[in-house]
């Protein structure tokens, strides 16, 4: 069960190499890869729309979609007819050629970045030596798309809500390589394979989150990568009630279904890595085939997702901006030191108690210098 | 910090109840589904539910208690009521509406009607479904469209029903008391001599 | 010569093409943004020159500070000026006299150094420039011109606040 995608790679490629000279068949191979992955990023968006609806839906004790098919399982591909009959509005003065050519943009980063991630097994698409930084690096572009889309519609509301954009990704930017740097101290790579089984052994519970500095790295990863798909409680550069819907205002149709492609396929494409960075990736007990455990542990991780935009409500800007330069930077840097003591320090014990001394003290330290004053309660002389 | 935990807890909760608990559709406790899938299913109709108005006849469609003495129209605030009088013959006229329509776009379902009639002719239903094809005739109802028995009245609106009925029946009684006393008034009465003048 | 070399070679001086007329499109389009996307497309040609040359690292790297950072910080300084997009606005000023003169020496040092180098070409595939062969040189063999940048680049942070600082 575990190398069914493999293999039946293998045996489409056997039969391509009986008729096809020998470097047709490397390009066959490399179609195939990026034909699984093109079919899987809309897919995965598609039914990701279908399970937030869902989800949102049963938080606030409601049903959700169920008209289009069994469970409402139709219902993406009913949107997706909707999307692709509307009118497209282009609005007038607006830079025809950018305000084109940014939902475009912002697809091709998202779709870059499957091509890292090991979904099983010897199923990552390209095992790049630096693949941890070429998931960060091309994820970081996405900044520019967003404010090319904001800045060619010609909108103050999309202006405002690319800046916002801008300072907000900028910023999350930071913390987030840098909670990856614990982790690439302990496997000694940057590619994502090696990441994934330097985390093996001790029958798939050898995972980087079950020590101090993996967990805190962890936590301070996935807030960051939340703040970077723009998703609730960090969906300011779209925020609904402030500014209409940010950066995407004056998109319709296909185009803004690009945008939300993007959206959905980051937050998979965030889970997913932080699941092969902090949970093993693939890594899991026996019994389950290694693609299911990636699987089942992304799902989660967007799971948590979904559930944080049931919950919280939208920060302001300038807490956003709090969290991530005065909390999760300095987290962050002192967590990178506590890797490297980790490593320096022999003894088990002495080791997790200084990690769990210092990671403690920081994160009390920072809870207190962050603690906002309350305003005092005012009492009202004449009101009652 | 606890706060944000404490709150994914009471969403996690909701969710997770949702699957567990019963649907119940009218109690706003927490937990349970409270979504009506409205065609297939709907909540029943509260007693009080006022709609648009309709014509009450007794017994028969014949049997009319409409007038057509115009009040509604003169009271109704939108004035979407539209009433002709019905004649004889003769051209001499009846206590019936020959033309009643209601215009159920302009109908504001303010109930006005049902107060401002003397003669308990006029109520408001519960039926809400009604739509057309098009903006202006469809949901131009007339006089057959409107009539509809006491029984329906019963039915929707029970107390109401047996409140008024009680009240026609008072009504009933005094004004046959008042007819009698008014027609005994009227004949001379041999039995009772009128008394001796001092 | 092998139909998958061809093929990667056309893509090579594809891509060198592109990102000329993008270097092109820089200096020549009238609006300032489309000069900065013009300028991320660039940067992105020559990210992809340094895969081409094995330097993994170095293209990553090109393009999460370069495109990431570098080009978005631009844009936002765009965006603080005023009366953007106005065509009217000159994109260039009259420094083409010396921009030119600068250039052409330019030019003298880098034919001078082509011509020095000897180029060894050989067969043999290139090694990849490993994340771990740098780090080695960084913190070995030049580790003294890296903490001087180090050095630097904190003074450049100090200098920010202090110049952010308002009092």
């Amino acid at each position: 069960m575990d190398p069914i995608f493999v293999n039946s790679k293998k045996a489409l490629l056997n039969l391509f190499s009986a008729f096809l000279p020998d470097w047709t068949v490397v390009l066959v191979s490399i179609f195939i890869s990026i034909g699984a992955i093109m079919v899987l990023g809309p897919f995965t968006m598609m039914y990701l729309t279908w399970f937030e609806r869902k989800l949102l839906g049963r938080i606030q004790n409601r049903i959700g979609p169920n008209r289009v098919g069994i469970f409402g399982l139709l219902q993406p591909i009913a949107d997706g007819v909707k999307m692709l009959t509307k009118e497209d509005i282009v609005p007038e003065g607006a830079d025809k050629a950018v305000h084109l050519l940014a939902p475009i943009a912002i697809v091709i980063p998202s779709l870059l970045v499957f091509s890292v991630l090991p979904f099983g097994r010897n199923m990552t698409a390209v095992n790049l030596n630096i693949g941890v930084l070429f998931f960060l690096a091309v994820s970081a572009t996405t900044t520019l798309s967003i404010f090319m889309g904001a800045w060619a519609s010609r909108n103050k509301f999309s202006l405002l809500g690319g800046m916002r954009s801008v300072a907000q990704l900028v910023s999350y930017e930071v913390p987030m390589v840098l909670s990856v740097v614990p982790v690439i101290l302990a496997a000694g790579s940057l590619s994502t394979v090696d990441l994934v089984e330097s985390q093996g052994g001790w029958n798939g519970f050898k995972w980087f989150v079950f020590t101090p500095w993996g967990f805190t790295a962890f936590i301070t990863f996935y807030l960051s990568g939340v703040a970077e798909c723009n998703r609730t409680p960090f969906d300011i550069p779209e925020g609904e009630s402030e500014i209409v819907a940010g950066f995407h205002t004056e998109y319709s149709g296909m185009k803004f279904a690009l945008w939300y492609m993007a959206e959905f396929m980051n937050v998979f494409t965030v889970s997913g890595l932080t699941a092969v960075l902090f949970l093993g990736g693939w890594q899991g007990a026996p019994g389950l085939p290694s693609w299911a455990w990636f699987f089942i542990k992304t799902y989660a991780l967007v799971f948590v997702m979904m559930w944080f935009r049931g919950t919280l409500p939208r920060l302001r800007v300038d807490q956003l901006m709090g969290l991530a330069w005065k909390f999760l930077l300095p987290l962050t840097l002192v967590n990178i030191f506590v890797a490297g003591l980790w490593f320096f320090i022999p003894d088990l014990r002495w080791r997790v108690g200084t990690a769990v001394a210092l990671l403690g003290l920081t994160f009390w330290a920072l809870m207190a210098l962050n603690r906002t004053a309350l305003p005092e309660k005012r009492t009202y002389e004449f009101a009652e | 910090m606890l706060g944000v935990l404490r709150g994914m807890g009471i969403t996690l909760k909701n969710f997770l109840a949702s699957y567990v608990l019963p649907r119940r559709p009218d109690s706003l406790e927490t937990g349970g589904i409270v979504t009506v899938q409205y065609p297939e299913e709907r909540l029943p109709e509260k007693e009080n539910f006022r709609n648009f108005p309709f014509l009450v006849f007794d017994g028969t469609v014949d049997n009319i208690r409409c007038v057509s003495c115009d009040i509604c129209a003169k009271e109704c605030p939108p004035k979407c009521i539209y009433i002709v009088r019905d004649t004889d013959s003769e051209g001499k006229p009846l206590k019936r509406p020959k033309v009643f329509d209601i215009d159920f776009t302009v109908c504001m379902n303010c109930g006005i009607c049902e107060e401002a009639c003397p003669f308990d002719a006029i109520f408001m239903d519960h039926e809400f479904e009604i739509g057309g094809p098009e903006r202006q005739k469809s949901l131009v109802y007339h006089r057959d469209d409107l009539l509809k028995s006491t029984a329906h009245f019963q039915k929707i609106r029970p107390t109401d029903f047996a409140a008024i009925e009680e009240r026609r029946k008072k009504d009933a009684e005094k004004k046959a008391a008042a007819q009698a006393t008014v027609q005994a008034a009227a004949q001379p009465k041999p039995q009772t001599p009128p008394s001796p003048q001092p | 010569m092998s139909p998958l070399v061809l093929l990667v070679k056309t893509g090579i001086y594809l891509l060198m093409a592109l990102s000329l007329l993008a270097a092109v499109g820089v200096v020549t389009f009238r609006n300032i943004f489309h000069s900065a996307l013009a300028l991320a497309g660039t940067l992105l040609g020559v990210a992809g020159i340094y895969l081409a040359l094995r330097a993994d690292f170095l293209a990553g790297v090109q393009i999460l500070l370069y495109v990431g950072a570098v080009v978005t910080l631009i844009l936002f300084a765009i965006m603080l000026t005023h009366r953007l997009g106005d065509p009217t606005i000159p994109q260039a000023n009259k420094q083409s006299g010396p921009a030119l003169a600068g250039l052409l020496i330019l030019a003298a040092l880098l034919g001078s150094l082509f011509l020095k180098t000897n180029w060894p070409v050989s067969e043999a595939a290139l090694t990849p420039v490993t994340v771990r062969v740098l780090a080695k040189a960084l913190l070995g063999e030049f580790v003294f011109p890296f903490e001087v940048v180090s050095i630097v680049l904190l003074a450049a942070l100090i200098g920010a606040i202090v110049i952010a600082r308002k009092d």
